[in-house]
């Protein structure tokens, strides 16, 4: 039987690696909540206030 | 290869993800560049014979923006060997090891599509396709292929940054026509001094990293004599907004003052030849090539969007 290829282990993060890649949370979070206002805005202008205006 | 190459490939070869900030993924989208995009999208757009409603320009621009930087992203992807020999670019996020190249093309390619599929929805599907072409152009033509290849990379590549106006037409009208072609040609002819001008101050740095930039391949005289003819073409056809009806007064002044400039700067380079004296009209003439594009851009969007037009007699087109 043939052995498992051997996988390369990431070195462990510092703390000061982690805070990095928190703040790049962070930032990716941010751009997501933009693009959210961002297509609600567009779908607004693009087809107009009557896109709210339909049955329940 | 180098030590400096090694280097790159020790630093990054079996990590999974890497420790890069936000700042650093930014810095992949070549933000100047974009910066300039913007603004000659915006030209395109500003002189197109219509109209469009301010948040779906804002979008449109945004998007064009995030495909430019795409390109440069996918652009640094492909280069991060090469890069890591250069002295200019050693210090970009991938070959510097803040970021992954596996996370460079996925960024990049995932904003490629993104800014491509936005721009359909937002204005239309020619001004997505041609977006779409530009970003193949860039990442795929120039970078992949011609800039590895010939000395005429950044003549032929050039046509990538010189579509953004046509696309700004093609937001607004869902065509495009003679104004944003205009405007193509200037930036088109505009390419080759400007990098040229930077060429012959790094040739040593294209040297090592084996990139047949003209300086290197037929030499920095022939290279001289080539930024003065592109300058004497570049100028004139720079001043065709102003003949053509949609660039005023103002831009007619700018044009042909900055363009005299442009000439008379490119000649310097092509006298001062040696020592150090040679490498500050290289630098004098690739710093004030931005500063021309910028100038012309904003003066046709200023008179054109904010109603500071003073119409000239209309000569041709």
């Amino acid at each position: 039987m043939s052995e498992a290829p051997k996988r390369d282990i990431p070195p462990a993060f510092s703390p000061e690696d982690m805070a990095r890649r928190r703040r790049r949370s962070v930032a990716l979070a941010l751009v997501l909540a933009g693009l959210v206002i961002f297509f609600f805005v567009v779908t607004l202008v693009k087809t107009g206030p009557a896109i709210m205006n339909r049955p329940l | 290869m180098s030590a400096a190459f090694d280097r790159f490939v020790s630093r990054t070869d079996g990590a999974i993800s890497s420790t890069g900030e936000a700042r650093d993924f930014f810095a992949l989208l070549k933000p100047r560049v974009m910066f300039l995009v913007v603004v000659t999208a915006l030209g395109g757009m500003a002189t197109a014979p219509g109209t469009i409603h301010p948040v779906i320009g804002l979008a449109s621009l945004l998007a064009i923006a995030v495909g430019a930087g795409a390109s440069g992203c996918l652009n640094m992807w492909y280069d991060a060997d090469i890069d890591a020999l250069m002295v200019r670019t050693a210090k970009r996020p991938i070959p510097a090891g803040r970021i992954l190249p596996s996370e460079a093309l996925a960024f990049g390619l995932t904003l490629s599509v993104g800014s491509v599929i936005v721009l359909g929805l937002v204005a239309n599907l020619l001004s997505a396709a041609m977006l779409a072409f530009t970003i193949f152009f860039y990442a795929v033509v120039y970078s992949m292929w011609l800039k590895r290849s010939t000395p005429q990379n950044i003549v032929i590549g050039g046509a990538a940054g010189a579509f953004p106006p046509m696309i700004g037409e093609a937001v607004v009208t869902g065509d495009f026509g003679l104004h944003s072609i205009v405007l193509f040609a200037i930036i088109f002819l505009w390419t080759p001094p400007h990098f040229w001008a930077l060429a012959l101050v790094k040739s040593g740095d294209y040297a090592r990293a084996g990139i047949p930039m003209l300086p290197n391949v037929a030499g920095p005289a022939a290279t001289r004599r080539q930024i003065v003819a592109y300058s004497l073409v570049m100028a004139p056809v720079a001043v065709l907004p102003a003949l053509m009806g949609f660039g005023g007064l103002a831009y007619l002044i700018v044009s042909v003052v900055t363009g005299l400039a442009m000439i008379a700067l490119s000649f310097r380079v092509l006298r001062v030849t040696e020592g150090e004296a040679a490498h500050k009209a290289a630098y004098a003439l690739f710093g004030f090539s931005i500063l021309y594009l910028f100038l012309l851009f904003a003066v046709l969007l200023a008179e054109n969007s904010l109603g500071l037009m003073w119409a000239l007699p209309k000569v041709l087109g």
